[in-house]
């Protein structure tokens, strides 16, 4: 956390790359927190640069060298990379480890979630949708995180993952200590409930296999057909609690309070509610300039690059809303035009840890969409009583978001 | 015209699908880009130059392109 005392960066480290950043503060009264990036940019620091908060790490500006951070894993591994470092901390399965060793599970998760698979989701994806929303639109008003960002995402994983509907509230309950707590006490409790909540539903799958998300993971085997190592498949469960979750309802909150904002963005949507194309560009669009992830990397040995020395181990964030906001490589980086026709926008990542569930989350944001403006054609912000709750780390958001409409 | 990917450098992303699905299509396995037509009608060519542009990974071009 940012305060008073300034801790000393390592020798390798020239002075004029230093600068005193700390992406998990948010100032009071800042309603949004990928503000704290922008005015980084306008500070005018090194676009290569490292801070000594949060255990030290050096920050990626430019999207030539996120792509780089994604994509050189001989250089920028993936494996144990929390900020600030945590120890232990679970190797996730596959995020959590380099090619060619990650490809033992994303060979299992990745047929799951391709755009065949997804598109069969489409009617339980819909149907969810219509059920949060109905009784919603009835009342004129809502808080959009609470009633529906949280809700959508973390019911799909319980039906991809053949969890109970009812326990929705208790996983809706890990999700958020585990993403908003910083008491360490909290954190490892957390940690042992999510891991206890997988390894009993893993184990019981294991024993009884279906056509589901957990059976396909508790079941693995290499390619030889033998069984993968326990650890590891509790760890991939893991990291589907924690990936698919909070990402996507961050990103929706900040869609829909973009859309409560701005007639023209809401006239668009309802525009092309039947126009695959258009609503993709612009479901694209937004998720370049509403990218909530800052994902981490750690130096695997001592290198050079671009003239600046990294020592081993070193952590590097790469934060994808600052790449995407690139004037290299985006036209007008920071209008927002929902008919953008070139957009390469690094918001799932690039390379082999492109986000697996990339297409799910894409999927869950168009139907969203359209079921919303199919019963909410309009809505605007509502006033708020309390703090906004905005929040920064690995995934950037805010806890609450009322909304309103006439009914 | 004709257009070509290399699968190596795909990963997935699915977004010249998107955008050209007459001429791009995904696998069931790895979600991979599968070019479905040889020769890409004159009528879409714009579309799926388009949609080479769009690729992330750089993954796609148009043969007799380097």
């Amino acid at each position: 956390m940012s305060g008073a005392y300034f801790p000393p960066a390592p020798d390798h480290v020239p002075p004029e790359r230093i600068v005193d950043f700390d992406f998990f503060a948010v100032p009071p009264g800042l309603e949004d927190p990928l503000e704290i990036w922008r005015e980084l940019l306008r500070r005018d620091v090194p676009h290569i640069f490292y801070t000594p908060r949060n255990g030290g790490h050096w920050v990626f500006l430019d999207y030539a060298d996120v792509v780089e951070g994604y994509r050189n894993h001989a250089l920028f591994s993936t494996y144990q990379t929390p900020i600030p470092p945590l120890d232990p901390f679970p190797v996730v399965q596959p995020q959590g480890v380099d090619p060619p060793e990650h490809n033992v599970f994303r060979r299992l998760l990745a047929p799951l979630f391709t755009p065949i698979a997804i598109r069969a989701l489409g009617d339980e994806l819909r149907s969810r949708a219509q059920k949060l929303i109905e009784p919603l639109a009835a009342r004129g008003s809502c808080d959009f995180i609470t009633d529906y960002a949280e809700k959508l995402p973390t019911g799909m994983f319980l039906h991809l993952m053949d969890f109970e509907e009812e326990r929705l509230p208790e996983f809706l309950a890990l999700s958020n200590t585990f993403f908003r707590s910083t008491d360490p006490e909290e954190r490892g409790r957390n940690l042992e409930e999510i891991f206890a909540v997988l390894n009993a539903h893993l184990s019981a799958k294991r024993e009884k296999p279906w056509d589901d998300l957990a059976s396909a993971i508790a079941c693995g085997t290499d390619k030889a057909g033998n069984p993968l190592p326990w650890g590891d498949i509790l760890n991939c469960g893991f990291l589907l609690f924690v990936a698919g979750l909070d990402t996507v309802t961050n990103t929706m909150g900040y869609i829909w309070r973009y859309l409560a904002a701005t007639p023209e963005a809401r006239a668009y949507f309802r525009r092309y509610a039947d126009d695959r194309a258009m609503l993709q560009s612009g479901i694209e669009e937004l998720l370049r300039i509403n990218a909530v992830s800052n994902l981490f990397r750690r130096c695997q040995s001592d290198f050079v690059y671009k003239g600046v020395q990294f020592r081993r181990n070193d952590r590097v964030v790469l934060p994808n809303n600052i790449a995407n906001r690139d004037a290299s490589i985006f036209e007008r980086p920071d209008e927002i035009k929902l008919d953008r026709a070139v957009n390469t926008h690094v918001t799932f990542g690039v390379g082999p840890h492109r986000c697996v569930g990339s297409h799910l989350a894409k999927h869950e944001i168009m139907i969203s969409l359209i079921e919303w403006f199919a019963r909410i054609p309009d809505f605007e912000l509502a006033p708020r009583t309390g703090d906004v709750g905005a929040f920064g780390g690995s995934v950037m958001g805010f806890r609450t978001l009322p909304l309103r409409w006439t009914v | 015209m004709r257009v070509a990917v290399n699968l190596a450098v795909c990963q997935g992303h699915a977004r010249c699908e998107d955008i050209c699905p007459e001429v791009f299509g995904t696998d069931a396995v790895e979600g991979k880009c599968v070019i479905l037509t040889e020769d890409v009608p004159e009528a879409l060519r714009d579309k799926a130059l388009l949609a080479i542009r769009n690729c992330p990974e750089g993954a796609l071009r148009k043969l007799g392109d380097k």
